[in-house]
C-alpha cells in the first residue's frame, strides 16, 4: 500500500473551526499508522506543542504549519521544512499580528514574498487563493493567483492541492487544478483538509461553524458541512479515493520526507544577564548569592556554604545562572521602588534563591528539598514564582520586563480559555436552538463553581425545562461532551512571562493582548514547559497589597513594621488563628479553614504551614486530613507506613502532606534516581495527562514492591501520589504561603486599623464583602466612620489606632476625577458651608446626590435629607437656577425630616454596599425571637434543633465535598455555617442559590468548638425592606 | 365636570389569560428584559410568595411550576377593544388612556346613572376574564387617581383629603423623580404638597411643578378621543345563520364600501383584507388575502373575495363575520426600468386564491431553493409582484447532464459490489455498465429530521443515466439525466 501522509489538518486550536483537540488527532494518526501528521492551524502554531508531545509517543513525526491568512483574506497553508522555516513562520505571523488588534492580524504578499524561506506552500483548499479565484472569477484569475504562489515560492516549494470530500461538483475544481498543475508543471498534493479526527466530530465542527457565525443549526443552512468526510483517512481510504491521481499520494509520502523540522529542534535560550567586566554569569552569581547571605544569616555557617556551593555548582553546570540574575534583578528593582515582593513554589527550596532575596523561606532551617527545585536529572528550568502586590504595581514590573527585553523578547504566556462548565451548555445550547429562558434557568441552577454537579446532565436539562423526549436531548448531551474541554479562544495567563536571548518569535509567534501594552505567546504554560522554555510567573497577590498597604499606612502613624522581624511566636497571634478569628486573612479564611482551626489549635510556625496546606484538594482527597488531626490531637497513635518512612514523615505525625515528601518517599524507599523523582514531579503537576500520571504511579510501585514495602504502605504512598495530582502543595510552597498567612494574622492582632485599612482599600479580594470586613472590624474593636466631604480621602484611612474613616472610593458612582478636583478645591480652602461645597466642586447631579445620601456631606448640612433637599436645590438641567444659586443667599432649613434608622441603613447600603452602623440583623432580632444569634451557638446542645437567620456571604459546594452545600450566614454577632446534604441541596438548590437571605432550621453540631447546624429546613428570610450584603459564592 | 376612568390593573396578565384557556388557575407570571435580567412585572394571585420586580429566576425558586410568559400584545389589543367598547356605551366621547386603561368625558351625563352602568359593565366584563375598577372624579386626573385606588367604583367628591394618602407614584413621577422624592423620605401625595411649589420647581424644575400640580389635583387636560372607525373593521352577525353565498356577497359588498370609503378618508388603502367567517358549529374560517397592489377599489377587493368564496366549502353555517382591512399608504413606489410586472396582476391573485381553495393556501407560492445541504429541499414563498431583472451569467456555467427528477422518486432495489452498485431491480432494472460517485450529504443531526443521503449516477444496459440515492438501507431512483 502506498504511503500515505495527512499534511494539511486543523484542529480546534484555529478557534472555532476544527473539531477536535491535537491530542484526539494524534490518537487518531497513531491508530491509522501514520508516519507524520502536519497541524496547519489557523493563523498559528497555538496546537503544535499539544501534537508534538504525544506524537513522540504515539511513534509519528508531528510536521508544523500554518494557515496563513492573507491581507486579502485568502487562506495559504504553508509547512515548515527547516529551522529557519520554523523562525521565518514565527516572525511572518509575529509580524502581522503585532500590527492589528488580536485577532485581526493578515500577513500581506509583500511579507510573503520576502520572507518564505524554508517554508513549502500549498494551493490551499476551497479557501485558499487558487479555488476561491477560480470559484470567484473562473479559470483565468485562478491561474493568476496560483501563478503569484509560484512566483514567490518557485517550482519546488509549491504543491497543488486537491481534496475529494464526496461533494458534488467539487471535481470541477480538481479537473482545473490537475490541468493548470500539469500545464505549469506543479506536483500534485492529496489532502483531506482535516477539520476533525472522526466522523462523529463533525457536530463539533458544525457547532463551531456556529458559534462563529453567530446563528444557530438550524438557520446555519449552507454554511454547515455538508457531510462528515473531513476528517483523518488512512492511507487505503485516501488511495482509493485518489486511484486515477497516484502521484498525489506518492507525493504526501515524499514531501513529509522533506519536512525536516519537528519542535524537537528549537534551541530556546534564556537571555544572558549582564555582568561587570571581569565577570562571569556564574562568578558574578556566587558573589551575589554570598553577598546576599551573609546578609540573611549573619555568619555564614559551614553548612550553609555547602549548601550554597552545592546549588551554585549545579547551577553553573546546568546553565542556569544568567536565569537566576535575572529573578534576582527583578527583585531588586522591584524593592528599589518599595514594592514587596516575594517568591513561591519549589524556589523556596533553595538556599541561594534565599540569599538573594528571592525567596523568604530559610530552606536550611525549614530542611527543604532542594531536589524539588533542581536536580541534576531535570533538563527543564526551575520554576520561580514571584508574588507582587495586585494591580499597578505589579503592572511597573512587568512593563520593566518589556523595557528591558523588548516587545519581541518578551511576553506573557498564553491562556488557554476552553468550554467549561455551564457555558459549554449555553453555547451549545443556543445554537441548538434552545430558547434562552431554558438556559438562563439552567445557569441559573447550576452556578459557575457549583460543581461537580450530584445530577447527571440529563437531569439537570429536565430540571432546567427541556423535557426528556426532546428531540434534540440526546444530540445535546453526546455534543456537548465532545465540546467539554476543547479551547474557545486565547486569554494571557494571569503572570506567566517568558524571556529568551534573542527574539521569542523564533520560537513561537507572539501576539498582542487584549491589554493594551502586552505581547502573549501563542502557547500556554504548559507548552512552554514541555519545550523547555523558561517561564518567570509575576504574580499579583491581593494580600501582598494589603500588607504594602498596611505597612505603609503604620508607617505613616509612626509605627514601622518590619514583616521579616516580626516574632513568629506571638501567643496573641495564634489565639487568633486557634480561634478560628480569621475573617480577612491569607489562606486561612475560608469556611473549610474556620472549621479546621479550632480542631487543629496551631501554636506554632509549622502548625500554621500545615494548616495552609492541609486544606486542599490534594491532602482531602487523600484522607489525610482527619488522620492528621486525630493523630495530633493525641486520639490516634502515630504510625508510619514503613520505618524507612520515619525521617521524611516525622513532622507530619506519618501522613503524608506534602509533594516534597511524596518525591523523597520515591527516592528513599522506592530507590528513584533524582531524574526519576523530578519525572515524577512533572507528572503529578501535569494536569492534562491521567495516562502520564499512571505510568508514573506503575513504575513507582514496582519499585516500592521490589524494595521490600509492604503492599499496605506500597498502596498508602500511591493514593497519596494520585492525591496530590489534584493540587496539593509543596513544602516549599506551603511556607511560603504561611508566611503571608501569618503577617496577615500579625497585623490583624497589632495594628488591626491599618490592616482593616489595607483590605478595604484592595476590594475587591478574598472571601468576604466589605460590609462582612466592617462588621468584623467592629467585633474587633475598631469603628469604622463614614464618609465625610470635610475628613475622608479617596482611600480609607486610619485616624487612629481603632478608628478608620471609610474614603470616597467605597461610594458607588462618584468619580475619582470629580473626588480628586474636590480634594484638591478643600486643600485650598475648606468648605464652609454646603452652598460652599456645590459651587467649588464638579460632582454631577447624581454623585452629588449619593454623597448626601451616604451622609458624606452630613457635616455641612446636619443630616442626610438636609443635603439631600439642598443638593437638588440647583435644578441640574436649569444652569440659570446654577447662576442664582452661586450668587443668591444660604438657602433656608430644609423642611424634610431626618432619616430613620432604617433608612439610613438602609441608604448606607444603597450607596456604600455596607453600614458603619449595626447590622441590619440587629433590626430583624426583635420580629423573629426563634432565631438563635450566631455567637449563641456555642452555648447550644448538640443535637438540638435550632434556627439560624441572616444575609448569605457565602456558599461553597467544593470538588471534595461529594454534593454538600456549606452555607454561611451573617448576624450582627458573628457567622453561622450550616451544612446541607446534597438531596436536600438538589431539592432547594435555586432557594438556596437565589435568596440574599436565609432562615435555616437544623441540628446543631459542635465538635472541638467547630459548630454547624446541619440543616433540615431552609427557606428565605424575609428581611422587610432590609439590605443583603453581595455574598461571595463557590469562590 | 365629571370624567369616568375604566381601568383594567391587571391588564397585560388578564388579556393573557383570555386567550389560553390552559393557564385558568394555574400561577402565571409576566416577565420582561432579556435573558437573565428578566424580571417579574405582574403576577396571578395563585403566586402569593412572587412580587412584581423580582427576577424571573427567584420567582421559580419560590413558586415552582410558575409560568412565565412574555405579554400578548395581540391579546392585549383585543381585550383593549372591549374595554373601550364598554367605555362608549358610557358617552360617546371617549379616551384610550393606556393600556388597560380608558377615561370617558360624562359631561351632560346623569352621575348616578353613570355609576349604576359602570357598576354593570364591571359586572360583565369580570366573566370575560377582564377585572375592572373605575373612578369618578372632576377631572380625567382624579377620575384616574380614584381608579387606582379601588377595588370596584370611587367617587371623588372631596379632592384635596382624598388626594392627601395617595402614594407619590399615583402622580406618575419619573423614575428619577421617584427616586429624589423618596430621598426625601416622601411616600404621598400629601407628602409632595406639604412642600412648597417653589421649593419643589426649584429642584425638580418644570417637571417637578407638574407633578406637584398633579398631586394638588391642580391638572386638568383635554381627551385625546377615539375614534372607532379607525380600525377599518367591520363585523356583524347572521340571526338565523346563513346557509347560501348571496346574502353574505350582499352585506360583504356593503361592508366593504364603508371600510374603503374610512381608509380613503384617512388617506389609506388597504395591503391585506382578513375575512373571519364564524360558523354555526363553533367553529371558525379565517382567510387572509395579500392584494396584488394596495388599493382602496371595492370592485377589486370583491374579485378576490368572490373568487376564494366561490370555492369555499364549509362545515357549518355561517353566523358570522368579520371583515379587517390592513391600512397602508398608497404604493408611490416606481418599477425599474428592467422589471417586469404582471399583466394583470389582479387575475393573477384571483387565480392564485382559486388554486389556494383548491389545494390548501400552504401548497400555493413559489418554489424557493431552501438553504441546506439537502438536495431538492424547498419551501414556498409568495410570488413576487414582479419578476426581478437576470442576474450576470454564473462564473461556471452548468454543464453536463441534466437531472430529471421522478416526483415521488422511484423505489429501487439495488445489487452492490465491493459497496458500488451492479444491478438494479424495480421499475428499471438490469445489470449495472458504469458508476460514478457516491457523493455523501448529511444533516439535521441535531433533531428527529437527521437525514444522510448518498448518491449515484449509473448507467444501464441501454444506455440510461439513473441518479441513484441511499438512505440507510433504502434505495431509490431519484431521477433520469438527459
Amino acid at each position: 500500500m502506498m504511503t500515505y501522509v495527512e499534511l494539511h489538518a486543523r484542529s480546534a486550536f484555529s478557534f472555532l473551526r476544527g473539531g477536535s483537540d491535537p491530542e484526539a488527532l494524534a490518537r487518531e494518526a497513531a491508530r491509522l499508522q501514520f508516519p507524520a501528521l502536519a497541524l496547519c492551524d489557523r493563523g498559528g502554531v497555538y496546537g503544535a506543542v499539544r501534537l508534538h508531545m504525544p506524537s513522540k509517543e504515539a511513534g509519528f513525526r508531528a510536521l508544523a504549519g500554518c494557515e496563513l491568512i492573507m491581507e486579502d483574506g485568502a487562506v495559504v497553508p504553508v509547512l515548515v521544512s527547516t529551522q529557519a522555516g520554523y523562525r521565518q513562520l514565527g516572525a511572518l505571523l509575529t509580524t502581522a499580528n503585532l500590527r492589528a488588534p488580536k485577532g485581526e492580524g493578515r500577513v500581506t504578499w509583500r511579507e510573503l514574498e520576502e520572507g518564505n524561506g524554508g517554508l513549502i506552500a500549498l494551493t490551499g483548499d476551497e479557501e485558499g487563493p487558487v479555488r476561491r479565484a477560480w470559484r470567484e472569477r473562473g479559470p483565468d484569475a485562478a491561474a493568476e493567483a496560483g501563478g503569484k504562489l509560484r512566483r514567490i515560492f518557485g517550482g519546488g516549494r509549491l504543491f497543488v492541492e486537491l481534496q475529494r470530500h464526496l461533494v458534488p461538483g467539487e471535481e470541477r475544481a480538481n479537473e482545473f487544478l490537475v490541468d493548470w498543475a500539469a500545464s505549469v508543471k506543479l506536483p500534485l498534493l492529496a489532502t483531506n483538509g482535516v477539520n476533525h479526527a472522526t466522523a462523529a466530530d463533525r457536530n463539533v465542527a458544525d457547532i463551531f461553524t456556529c458559534l462563529r457565525e453567530h446563528t444557530t443549526l438550524d438557520a446555519a443552512g449552507r454554511r454547515l458541512a455538508r457531510n462528515r468526510e473531513r476528517h483523518l483517512k488512512g492511507a487505503g481510504e485516501m488511495t482509493a479515493l485518489f486511484a486515477d491521481l497516484p502521484e498525489a499520494i506518492a507525493n504526501t509520502g515524499r514531501l513529509a520526507e522533506r519536512l525536516e523540522f519537528t519542535l524537537d529542534q528549537l534551541d530556546y535560550r534564556f537571555p544572558d544577564f549582564d555582568v561587570p567586566a571581569g565577570e562571569t554569569q556564574i562568578s558574578h552569581l556566587h558573589r551575589m548569592t554570598y553577598l546576599g547571605a551573609e546578609e540573611r544569616f549573619g555568619t555564614v555557617t559551614g553548612a550553609v556554604r555547602r549548601q550554597i556551593e552545592r546549588e551554585l555548582e549545579l547551577i553553573g553546570r546546568l546553565g542556569f545562572s544568567g536565569y537566576f540574575l535575572i529573578v534576582w534583578d527583578l527583585c531588586r528593582f522591584a524593592r528599589g521602588r518599595g514594592t514587596l515582593i516575594q517568591g513561591r513554589g519549589s524556589a523556596a527550596n533553595s538556599v541561594v534563591c534565599y540569599a538573594l532575596g528571592i525567596t523568604a523561606v530559610d530552606p536550611i532551617a525549614n530542611k527543604l528539598l532542594f531536589e524539588r527545585f533542581l536536580s541534576e536529572g531535570r533538563s527543564d528550568w526551575p520554576d520561580i514564582d514571584l508574588d507582587l502586590p495586585s494591580m499597578e504595581r505589579r503592572e511597573e514590573v512587568i512593563q520593566e520586563v518589556y523595557q528591558r527585553y523588548g516587545r519581541r523578547g518578551a511576553a506573557m504566556t498564553a491562556n488557554v480559555i476552553s468550554f467549561k462548565g455551564r457555558s459549554t451548555m449555553r453555547e451549545v445550547g443556543k445554537v441548538m436552538g434552545l430558547p434562552d429562558d431554558v438556559l438562563d434557568r439552567f445557569s441559573s441552577l447550576f452556578h459557575g463553581g457549583d460543581y461537580p454537579q450530584t445530577l447527571e446532565l440529563a437531569e439537570q436539562l429536565r430540571m432546567a425545562g427541556i423535557a426528556p423526549n426532546d428531540a434534540r436531548l440526546r444530540a445535546l448531551l453526546d455534543t456537548c461532551q465532545r465540546v467539554y474541554g476543547l479551547p474557545r479562544h486565547l486569554g494571557q495567563h494571569s503572570g506567566g512571562m517568558v524571556l529568551c536571548q534573542g527574539e521569542l518569535n523564533d520560537f513561537v509567534p507572539l501576539e498582542n493582548a487584549r491589554m493594551p501594552g502586552r505581547s502573549v505567546l501563542q502557547w500556554d504554560k504548559s507548552d512552554c514547559e514541555d519545550m523547555r522554555i523558561v517561564k518567570i510567573d509575576l504574580l499579583g497577590l491581593g494580600m501582598m497589597a494589603v500588607l504594602q498597604d498596611t505597612l505603609e499606612i503604620c508607617a505613616q502613624r509612626g509605627q514601622p513594621v518590619d514583616l521579616a522581624q516580626i516574632p513568629k511566636d506571638d501567643a496573641e497571634t495564634f489565639k487568633l488563628l486557634q480561634d478560628a478569628d480569621t475573617v480577612g486573612l491569607f489562606q486561612v479564611e475560608s469556611r473549610a479553614q474556620m472549621a479546621t482551626l479550632p480542631r487543629m489549635k496551631p501554636k506554632t510556625f509549622y502548625d500554621l504551614v500545615i494548616e495552609v496546606a492541609i486544606i486542599r484538594p490534594g491532602p482531602i482527597q487523600g484522607n489525610a486530613v482527619n488522620p492528621y488531626l486525630a493523630r495530633r490531637a493525641g486520639k490516634e497513635e502515630v504510625v508510619y507506613a514503613d520505618e524507612r518512612a520515619r525521617p521524611i514523615l516525622e513532622r507530619t505525625l506519618g501522613v503524608v502532606l506534602f509533594q516534597e515528601q511524596v518525591l523523597r518517599l520515591a527516592m528513599e524507599l522506592g530507590g528513584f534516581s533524582a531524574s526519576e523523582a523530578d519525572e515524577l514531579r512533572r507528572a503529578i503537576g501535569f494536569t492534562r495527562s491521567q495516562e502520564r500520571l499512571n505510568r508514573m504511579k506503575d513504575k513507582l510501585g514496582e519499585s516500592l514492591r521490589k524494595n521490600g514495602v509492604a503492599p499496605a504502605a506500597t498502596e498508602s504512598i500511591l493514593h497519596s501520589l494520585a492525591s496530590f495530582a489534584l493540587y496539593g502543595f509543596p513544602e516549599s510552597h506551603a511556607i511560603s504561603f504561611a508566611l503571608i498567612a501569618y503577617a496577615s494574622a500579625w497585623l490583624k492582632v497589632h495594628r488591626p486599623a491599618a490592616f482593616y485599612a489595607g483590605l478595604l482599600n484592595n476590594q475587591p479580594m478574598g472571601f468576604y464583602s466589605p460590609a462582612t470586613l466592617v462588621q468584623d472590624a467592629r467585633r474587633r474593636g475598631v469603628k469604622t466612620l463614614p464618609v465625610c466631604v470635610q475628613r475622608s480621602a479617596e482611600a480609607c484611612e486610619v485616624i487612629a489606632d481603632d478608628t478608620l474613616r471609610l474614603g470616597f472610593a467605597s461610594v458607588r458612582g462618584v468619580r475619582k476625577a470629580g473626588v480628586a478636583a474636590m480634594l484638591a478645591a478643600r486643600q485650598k480652602l475648606p468648605f464652609v458651608s454646603l452652598a460652599d461645597f456645590l459651587r467649588r466642586t464638579e460632582f454631577s447631579a447624581a454623585e452629588r446626590r449619593a454623597l448626601a445620601k451616604a451622609g458624606a456631606l452630613n457635616a455641612l448640612s446636619g443630616h442626610r435629607r438636609a443635603a439631600l433637599w439642598e443638593v437638588e436645590s440647583t435644578h441640574a438641567g436649569d444652569e440659570l437656577f446654577r447662576l442664582v444659586a452661586v450668587e443668591g443667599p444660604e438657602p433656608v432649613l430644609s423642611p424634610l425630616e431626618r432619616m430613620t434608622h432604617l433608612e439610613r441603613l438602609q441608604a448606607d447600603y444603597e450607596t456604600l454596599g455596607l453600614t458603619t452602623g449595626p447590622h441590619p440583623m440587629r433590626l430583624m432580632r426583635e420580629k423573629m425571637p426563634d432565631l438563635w444569634a450566631a455567637a449563641e451557638l456555642k452555648h447550644g446542645r448538640p443535637g438540638a434543633r435550632v434556627k439560624i437567620g441572616g444575609p448569605v456571604i457565602t456558599r461553597q459546594r467544593p470538588g471534595t465535598a461529594k454534593g454538600f452545600c456549606f452555607i454561611t450566614i451573617e448576624d450582627e454577632t458573628g457567622h453561622a455555617n450550616a451544612i446541607v446534604r446534597p438531596n436536600l441541596f438538589e431539592e432547594l438548590r435555586l432557594v438556596i442559590n437565589l435568596e440574599p437571605s436565609l432562615m435555616i432550621t437544623g441540628r446543631l453540631q459542635n465538635e472541638q468548638g467547630v459548630i454547624h447546624i446541619m440543616a433540615e429546613e431552609i427557606v428565605a428570610l424575609p428581611m422587610g425592606g432590609l439590605p443583603a450584603e453581595i455574598s461571595h459564592d463557590y469562590h | 365636570m365629571s370624567y369616568a376612568v375604566l381601568l383594567a390593573p391587571h391588564f397585560s396578565l388578564e388579556a393573557l389569560r383570555c386567550g389560553a384557556p390552559e393557564l385558568a388557575g394555574q400561577p402565571v407570571a409576566l416577565i420582561a428584559g432579556e435573558g437573565r435580567k428578566a424580571v417579574i412585572t405582574e403576577v396571578s394571585p395563585e403566586a402569593p410568595m412572587v412580587e412584581a420586580g423580582c427576577a424571573a429566576t427567584l420567582a421559580m425558586a419560590r413558586c415552582p411550576g410558575i409560568v412565565l410568559r412574555t405579554r400578548d400584545f395581540a391579546a392585549e389589543a383585543e381585550a383593549q377593544r372591549l374595554l373601550v367598547a364598554a367605555g362608549f356605551t358610557l358617552s360617546p366621547r371617549v379616551e384610550t388612556t393606556g393600556p388597560g386603561c380608558c377615561t370617558v368625558d360624562l359631561q351632560g351625563a346623569d352621575l348616578a346613572r353613570s355609576e349604576s352602568e359602570i357598576r354593570l359593565r364591571i359586572a360583565e366584563l369580570a366573566p370575560l376574564g377582564l377585572t375592572l375598577r373605575a373612578g369618578i372624579g372632576a377631572t380625567p386626573l382624579l377620575a384616574s387617581y380614584a381608579a387606582h385606588q379601588t377595588d370596584s367604583l370611587l367617587r371623588v367628591d372631596d379632592a384635596r383629603a382624598f388626594l392627601r394618602t395617595l402614594p407619590l407614584e399615583v402622580g406618575g413621577p419619573s423614575a428619577d423623580e421617584l427616586a429624589i422624592l423618596r430621598n426625601w423620605g416622601l411616600q404621598t401625595l400629601g407628602d409632595l404638597t406639604a412642600l412648597t411649589k417653589a421649593d419643589v420647581g426649584q429642584r425638580l424644575g418644570a417637571r417637578g411643578v407638574a407633578l406637584w400640580e398633579r398631586a394638588a389635583g391642580e391638572t386638568t387636560r383635554v381627551l385625546r378621543l377615539v375614534e372607532p372607525s379607525r380600525s377599518f373593521v367591520a363585523e356583524w352577525a347572521y340571526e338565523p345563520p346563513i346557509e347560501m353565498l348571496e346574502p353574505l356577497t350582499f352585506k360583504l359588498q356593503r361592508f366593504a364600501e364603508r371600510v374603503a370609503l374610512e381608509l380613503r378618508a384617512a388617506g389609506f388603502v388597504a395591503e391585506a383584507l382578513t375575512l373571519y367567517l364564524l360558523l354555526e358549529d363553533g367553529s371558525d374560517h379565517r382567510r387572509e388575502f395579500h392584494l396584488p397592489e394596495p388599493g382602496a377599489d371595492v370592485a377589486s377587493w370583491m374579485r378576490v373575495l368572490l373568487s376564494h368564496l366561490e370555492t369555499l366549502r364549509l362545515t357549518s353555517h355561517v353566523i358570522g363575520a368579520r371583515l379587517l382591512a390592513a391600512p397602508a399608504r398608497p404604493q408611490q413606489k416606481q418599477d425599474g426600468l428592467f422589471d417586469t410586472g404582471l399583466r394583470d396582476p389582479v387575475a393573477f391573485w384571483e387565480n392564485l386564491a382559486r388554486l389556494g381553495a383548491l389545494v390548501g393556501p400552504d401548497r400555493v407560492g413559489t418554489p424557493v431553493v431552501a438553504e441546506t445541504h439537502r438536495a431538492d429541499a424547498f419551501t414556498l414563498a409568495k410570488p413576487a409582484d414582479v419578476v426581478p431583472a437576470a442576474t450576470e451569467p454564473p462564473i461556471h456555467p452548468e454543464r453536463g447532464l441534466v437531472l430529471r427528477r421522478f416526483r415521488p422518486a422511484w423505489p429501487a432495489a439495488v445489487g452492490l459490489r465491493e459497496g458500488k452498485p451492479q444491478a438494479l431491480g424495480g421499475a428499471v432494472s438490469g445489470p449495472i455498465v458504469a458508476t460514478a460517485g457516491p457523493w455523501r450529504c448529511e444533516g439535521g443531526w441535531w433533531h428527529r429530521d437527521a437525514w444522510c443521503v448518498e448518491t449515484w449516477h449509473v448507467e444501464v444496459g441501454d444506455g440510461a443515466v439513473y441518479q441513484l440515492a441511499r438512505t440507510g438501507e433504502t434505495w431509490c431512483i431519484e431521477g433520469v439525466l438527459d
